[in-house]
């Protein structure tokens, strides 16, 4: 039964959780429960958000890399798909169309959107005007909707309802099958998180003009909703003062609308009261490019948690929260709990002895070791390597492997330089590299070594070989030999 | 066996010397031969399987081959001219003993070359040996497979 996992990112939030998940994803983790595939879907107003482009990047050069792989096993085995690749059926890949477009928000300003510009002091318009007004502050009215809604979801509000009646809203509910489901991600402390989460959930649940609109109000949707996890470190039009605030107005209507009428099947609730992370100021556009932060990483469990424990009979919502074991500044696999740490530390370590090995270990081996040479004499084809010489100086080499993995590591380091710090991972070299998780020293030699070693055993094997698809040695032999050392050194917790 | 290795060493390296006949015929009726035939046969055999599959090193290069042939060539040397001093100073064979002590027979003074000649034919088999070895163990090594090239 295959089934389809809808994620509706909202704002910048929902971008960096998506890029969280693309990177369990790459590292190994699936979605249970039969969700095969997994669309995620960008609602940003803000199209040049750094986070937004970020993410989409990601997400671009997953979906290459997983389109060279044949029949991928571990890193990169869930599907991520676009609406328009579901409608059309196309395997090209174009990032523009993780994001929902909205109409007329490029150049226009908000009362230019909502039309204020154009009502005239006349008797009979002066009355809306001045009805507007009360709603909307000169501030608001003069703001550019190009960088998003700068923390009001008032304006927010407005500009994302038309966003259901759109293309691509269409377009989602063609595709939605039987027995898929929807998460969405969102902020309730920003502007366009907290506006748009409501508004969505009300059109999933009642917009009658929706394609398979009796499918999708019964479906199972879940949902995260993040409380203030951070500050920034000047206040202006968007002030971190109000972030508590306004959170708690968000709970309450929340609680009236959408708890306790039972709207969603399960609401996941994640924050940081007290937190002192501080992201530098940006309204919006390319200058709102916040660190990655643990609790993007959280949130991805929650997605994890909803597709496993979907009980379509359960009536009543169910409210989770997220904590941890160990209330420390600097989290590693060991303060999560124990179910927590057993999905994050395989894959995770994993990915990382990957990305790590092809930095600083890769150089070392690269046409000595057998697995890197082609060029064997007196010996059948199958011994010899397609990950040669050639491989690594291949444009999609470069240009996929090696800038996705470079998103991983800035996306560990990031989630090391933020409050409270995430940092499972010591820094290595290629002469301690099993060293790698914080607190665990194994025996013996502490080199990529015993990884060549696998890999070499591994070379021969035709399951992991195949020359239409270039990564496809790559990925699927990195995908066991690093999970046979990890395990052999006892380095992940299982 | 005695006799295929002796045919090795008296045919193709023409070992075999009529006038000091009762060595050879020591050496073939007390197993010289097939000890050092064995030597230049399991020795090599035993050492490239503990290269090929035993020793996980992922980064070896042409000079490990070579080095661990020398190491082959070697180890069938000093063994060979051990076995052959012992069998034949060390023999137990009263008549081969006499012929050996008495200096007018010339079998001490061929005999103390013999050693030498079995080392140099033993060695330049294990050599040979060592490069087939290393093509036929290549093919089920998974570490060392590019080895020797």
């Amino acid at each position: 039964m295959a089934r389809k996992l809808y994620i509706f990112a909202i704002g910048g939030t929902g971008s960096r959780v998506l890029k969280a998940l693309t990177m369990l994803f790459a590292s190994g983790v699936k979605t249970g429960n039969d969700f095969d595939t997994v669309i995620p879907i960008i609602i940003d107003p803000d199209t040049s958000n750094g986070d937004l482009n970020r993410t989409k990047d990601i997400l671009r050069l997953y979906q290459e890399i997983r389109n060279q792989v044949d029949q991928p096993e571990d890193f990169f085995s869930q599907e991520i798909r676009t609406i328009n690749e579901m409608t059309v059926n196309s395997p090209g890949v174009n990032p523009e169309y993780f994001q929902f477009k909205l109409k007329d928000t490029d150049n226009n300003t908000f009362n230019q959107y909502i039309g204020f510009d154009s009502l005239s002091d006349n008797i009979e318009e002066k009355d809306d005007k001045n009805f507007i007004r009360s709603l909307f502050s000169a501030q608001n009215l003069k703001s550019n909707l190009d960088v998003g809604f700068k923390g009001n979801p008032n304006m927010g509000s407005i500009i994302l309802n038309q966003f259901t009646n759109s293309e691509d809203f269409r377009k989602f509910g063609q595709t939605f099958g039987d027995d898929d489901a929807i998460f969405i991600i969102n902020s309730i402390f920003g502007g366009t998180g907290a506006a748009g989460f409501p508004l969505l959930l009300k059109n999933l649940r009642g917009n009658v003009s929706m394609p398979r609109y009796a499918k999708i109000r019964v479906a199972p949707i879940g949902g995260i909703t993040f409380l203030p996890y951070f500050s920034l470190n000047r206040n202006d039009e968007v002030n971190a003062e109000s972030f508590e605030e306004k959170a708690k107005i968000a709970i309450e209507y929340y609680n009236r609308t959408i708890i306790s009428l039972n709207q969603i099947n399960t609401l996941y609730f994640i924050g940081n009261r007290g937190n002192t992370n501080q992201e530098d100021y940006a309204v919006g556009g390319q200058e709102q490019r916040n660190k990655a932060h643990f609790l993007e990483l959280a949130g991805v469990l929650a997605i994890l948690d909803f597709c496993n424990d979907i009980d379509p009979h359960r009536a009543a919502t169910q409210v989770k929260e997220f904590g941890i074991e160990h209330d420390t500044q600097n989290i590693t696999f060991t303060d999560l709990n124990i179910g927590n740490a057993k999905l994050l530390s395989p894959p995770l370590t994993k990915f990382r002895l990957f990305t790590e090995y092809l930095d600083k270990g890769l150089e070392k081996s690269l046409n000595v070791s057998r697995w890197t040479k082609s060029n064997i004499k007196l010996v059948r084809g199958n011994k010899q390597s397609l990950l040669n010489n050639n491989y690594f100086n291949s444009a999609e080499y470069k240009t996929q492997i090696r800038p996705f993995n470079n998103y991983f590591t800035e996306w560990l380091r990031e989630m090391k330089e933020n409050k409270p710090s995430f940092s499972p991972f010591e820094e290595i070299t290629s002469d301690d590299a099993l060293e790698l998780v914080k607190g665990q020293t194994p025996k013996g030699n502490k080199s990529f070594r015993a990884l060549d070693i696998q890999n070499c055993l591994l070379t021969d094997n035709i399951s992991i070989r195949n020359r239409e698809k270039k990564h496809t040695m790559l990925i699927k032999m990195f995908g066991r030999s690093t999970g046979k050392v990890l395990v052999k050194r006892n380095l992940v917790i299982r | 066996m005695g006799r295929f290795f002796g045919s090795i060493y008296d045919g193709i390296f023409n070992i075999y010397h009529e006038s000091y006949h009762q060595i050879f015929q020591h050496l073939y009726d007390n197993g010289g031969y097939t000890r050092m035939g064995l030597t230049f046969l399991l020795i090599p055999l035993a050492g490239w399987i503990i290269f090929y599959f035993l020793w996980k090193y992922p980064y070896s290069k042409l000079w490990h081959w070579l080095v661990w042939t020398a190491v082959m060539v070697l180890v069938v040397a000093l063994v060979t001219n051990g076995i052959a001093n012992s069998e034949i100073f060390n023999s137990g064979n009263q008549t081969l003993n006499e012929l050996l002590a008495d200096t007018e027979t010339g079998y001490a003074e061929y005999a103390r070359s013999l050693p030498m000649k079995y080392v140099l034919a033993n060695s330049l088999l294990a050599l040979i040996l060592s490069f087939l070895y290393s093509l036929l163990l290549k093919q089920f090594s998974r570490i060392h497979v590019h080895l020797p090239f």
